[in-house]
């Protein structure tokens, strides 16, 4: 057998969901007194399905936690006849899970599995993003006064700015704690949606969310492009001490290290 | 042993259970070896450790996904990463395996053995050259342990890495314990695998544990170095002189204290069998 057609015919017993060969991939083998033909080839079929669910099921713990084992490994065992690995780093392997639940099973189902997934992968973005330029407070201090209201900030390349709709903090972090079975909030609705953000600050995995007013004012800033005067001008129209909440806003979002200068990173 | 890289002594496999640990205690590891594709990342934690423990130490690259023998045209994107990471580590030398890992449509991140054939070795021949002119270094590969082996070869695996080697000028990375996991399942003698090498193209030796289900062993780095495996270790160095060593571990991970006990077995075992005080001058 030509060398590409062997390689294929392996490829296609690997990817099959049992460890049955083909005769010409079985006859084209050897099996020895002490490891059959039969046997060599269910180890590799058996730790290919292995290193893949080893590798979601440490991407998406939360997930795995709350399906519960046998129910984690139907899903990706069907992600991963929908979409086996296409990099060659499995650091990617799991990039398409939150999607592919969505369509896996139906909405109302789906939907807060799909939300627990997406977040779970912003973990995941965020651990290993560029580093970007955070601005600092020692920068600011430096900023002369004049320059105050036309500063333009923008999110690190870290940030994963997530609209939650059910409670997928909370299961999040009962998986993260690993709670048993009867501590495990049930998955609700939220009365109103809300933003969490996830970004690594240095080497730290952050999250935190927002409330609506502060939602609003870091989009404005960091995401459609407001100076600090027009942060300042919007926020006075709920409230007489704008430019003091937005110096706090911006206070604290530089000092949790999610902002940097437009064009610093590039 | 290859003479234009000083042998580097005894080194581990750089893990991120123990970066802290490594740059707190500056443990007496002569060298790391990264696995290559945990650093083609854009930032974070790997890269941090990487530079901070790059500072201190020699590394060495050691790839699982260029995937020298597949089916498929070399992946140039991922060549450029390596290049671009060989650049930021300055690595001791780079290595892979003689293997393929990735089909004609997917990944199959698994070391798969080649059909030791004429027409494989043309193949993987042309691509380690290619490899080599990207790198601008040769390419370093190693053995893998293996469960099949295809009944028409022309080469035992052998003379399949010797002639390799001939043909393309890479050098070698000897796994001892995949050539004891491979003797046991396939039936043949490990030493007559390691003595018909070219001992002047054997850059590196690998150790580690593997798992024995009683007829046949899988590699699964995940156990001390066996016994058999110690022997062979102090027979290839006898025969093949000092070379660069390196202890893998890369599940069940131990305390790092374990493993640089482990680590110093091997460094006293390999002065033993080199009868000399220390395996590198």
């Amino acid at each position: 057998m030509r060398l590409i057609d062997w390689q294929l015919e392996l490829e296609a017993f690997l990817l099959g969901d049992q460890p049955l060969p083909a005769a010409a991939l079985r006859d084209s083998l050897l099996g020895s007194p002490v490891l059959s033909v039969e046997e060599g080839l269910a180890i590799y079929h058996n730790a290919y399905r292995a290193r893949l669910l080893e590798t979601l099921r440490e991407d998406y713990p939360s997930l795995c936690h709350w399906l519960g084992d046998d129910e984690f490994e139907r899903l990706a065992s069907a992600y991963l006849r929908v979409h086996p690995s296409q990099h060659y780093s499995l650091r990617w392997l799991g990039a398409r899970l939150p999607a592919f639940i969505e369509g896996y099973l139906v909405a109302e189902q789906s939907a807060p599995l799909a939300e627990l997934a997406r977040l779970e992968w912003a973990f995941t973005l965020a651990f290993d993003a560029p580093e970007g330029v955070p601005l600092t407070l020692e920068i600011m201090a430096s900023l002369p006064p004049a320059e105050w209201p036309s500063l333009q900030v923008r999110l690190v390349p870290s940030v994963q700015w997530q609209v939650c709709r059910y409670n997928s903090l909370a299961l999040w972090r009962a998986g993260k704690a690993e709670a048993e079975a009867q501590d495990f909030p049930a998955s609700l609705a939220l009365e109103q949606g809300e933003v969490c953000l996830i970004w690594r600050q240095g080497l730290v995995s952050r999250y935190r969310s927002l409330g609506a007013a502060e939602t609003k004012a870091l989009h404005g800033m960091a995401v459609d492009g407001w100076n600090f005067g027009e942060l300042c001008v919007v926020l006075t129209a709920y409230s007489d001490a704008a430019p003091l909440q937005a110096a706090t806003w911006l206070k604290q979002w530089i000092s949790e290290g999610t902002l940097e200068r437009p064009g610093s990173s590039l | 042993m290859s003479s234009a890289t000083p042998c580097l002594g005894y080194g581990l496999g750089l893990r991120s259970t123990y970066y802290s640990e490594i740059l707190e205690q500056h443990p007496t590891v002569d060298w790391f070896e990264i696995v290559s594709e945990n650093y083609m990342v854009d930032g974070g934690k790997a890269l941090y450790y990487l530079d901070a423990i790059g500072e201190r130490y020699p590394l060495v690259m050691h790839g699982v996904s260029l995937s020298i023998g597949g089916p498929h045209p070399l992946d140039r994107d991922y060549l450029q990463r390596l290049k671009q990471l060989a650049e930021r580590v300055q690595p001791a030398w780079i290595s892979d395996h003689l293997c393929w890992s990735r089909g004609n449509a997917h990944q199959l991140h698994d070391l798969l053995p080649l059909p030791y054939s004429e027409e494989s070795l043309q193949h993987v021949a042309a691509r380690v050259r290619q490899v080599q002119d990207t790198l601008q270094r040769p390419l370093v590969l190693e053995n893998v342990s293996s469960y099949v082996r295809t009944a028409d070869a022309d080469f035992s695996e052998w003379e399949f890495l010797t002639a390799l080697s001939d043909l393309s000028g890479c050098e070698l990375l000897l796994d001892v314990n995949n050539v004891y996991v491979s003797a046991r399942n396939h039936d043949f003698d490990p030493w007559t695998f390691i003595s018909a090498l070219p001992a002047g193209r054997i850059r590196q030796l690998h150790l580690a544990g593997h798992s024995d289900y009683g007829h046949y062993l899988i590699d699964t780095h995940d156990h001390p170095i066996s016994d058999p495996v110690w022997q062979l270790y102090q027979r290839t160095l006898r025969h093949l002189g000092p070379v660069a060593t390196l202890l893998e571990r890369d599940d069940h991970f131990p305390p790092l204290a374990e493993l640089l006990v482990e680590l110093d077995k091997a460094r006293t075992l390999g002065a033993a069998a080199l009868k000399a005080e220390a395996i590198c001058a």
